[in-house]
């Protein structure tokens, strides 16, 4: 999940070299995705509306039922 | 900016998605219309289309994103995968026939449910050659949606 969001989002934004993703697991099995990108490109990858964030997270989640894990993503400054 | 560097970049984002949901599929890209389409063919991919096709049009959008930020232009991009597009062209057109026929019998618009920018585009078009109906949108994104009504006398 964390490699597919960075990988995604590498794809997204201006700056791939400054995508980073931190896990976090919450004690109920919640795997917490943080992103961080570069400050000009928060508009890049949140997108109109919150469209390419929604659409981040809508893939991630897929990826999650796999691993029959829960998943949030979060945009981080 | 060639074709081949767009496919190139479709065919491993599609070949990344679906390794990440555990699918054994293979891509194949090309230019049909104005749109590049990139189709994952297998079994069981019901993961990668997502419940009403959640999935997909996600997977659509992100490539779409990714291959403007690859190339500075807005190309149209169409994912597929087991022929889920042209059964929801189906659904599409027999929701377009019955709201245009429910309009017309009550003489009042109907809503359709919430569309992605393609699909609204699809029934518009599916409309176009009813003269007993116009549609147009309404609301704002991811609520956006096409509303049938009888034309104006």
């Amino acid at each position: 999940m964390r490699e597919l969001l960075e990988y995604l989002a590498r794809l997204l934004v201006e700056a791939p070299d400054d995508v980073r993703v931190e896990q976090f697991e919450e004690d109920d099995g919640t795997v917490i995705l943080e992103l961080a990108v570069a400050s000009e490109d928060y508009g890049r990858i949140i997108g109109r509306g919150g469209r390419t964030a929604n659409a981040l997270r809508t893939v991630v989640k897929a990826a999650a039922v796999k691993e029959d894990r829960r998943v949030l993503v979060d945009i981080v400054d | 900016m060639t074709v081949r560097a767009e496919a190139d970049l479709l065919t491993e984002l599609l070949e990344r998605i679906s390794g990440a949901l555990a699918l054994d599929g293979t891509v194949a890209v090309r230019e049909r219309d104005d749109a590049l389409e990139a189709v994952l063919s297998g079994e069981d991919l019901g993961l990668f289309i997502g419940r009403h096709g959640q999935t997909i049009d996600a997977v659509q959008y992100l490539a779409q994103r990714a291959v403007a930020m690859l190339t500075g232009e807005q190309r149209r991009v169409v994912v597929d995968a087991e022929g889920y597009r042209a059964r929801r062209r189906d659904v599409l057109a027999r929701q377009a026939d019955d709201a245009a026929d429910e309009a017309v019998n009550s003489g009042r618009p109907v809503a359709l449910d919430a569309m992605t920018a393609g699909e609204r585009r699809l029934v518009h078009e599916f409309l176009r050659d009813r003269a007993d109906v116009d549609t147009y949108s309404e609301g704002e994104e991811p609520d956006r949606h096409l509303v049938v009504a009888p034309a104006a006398p």
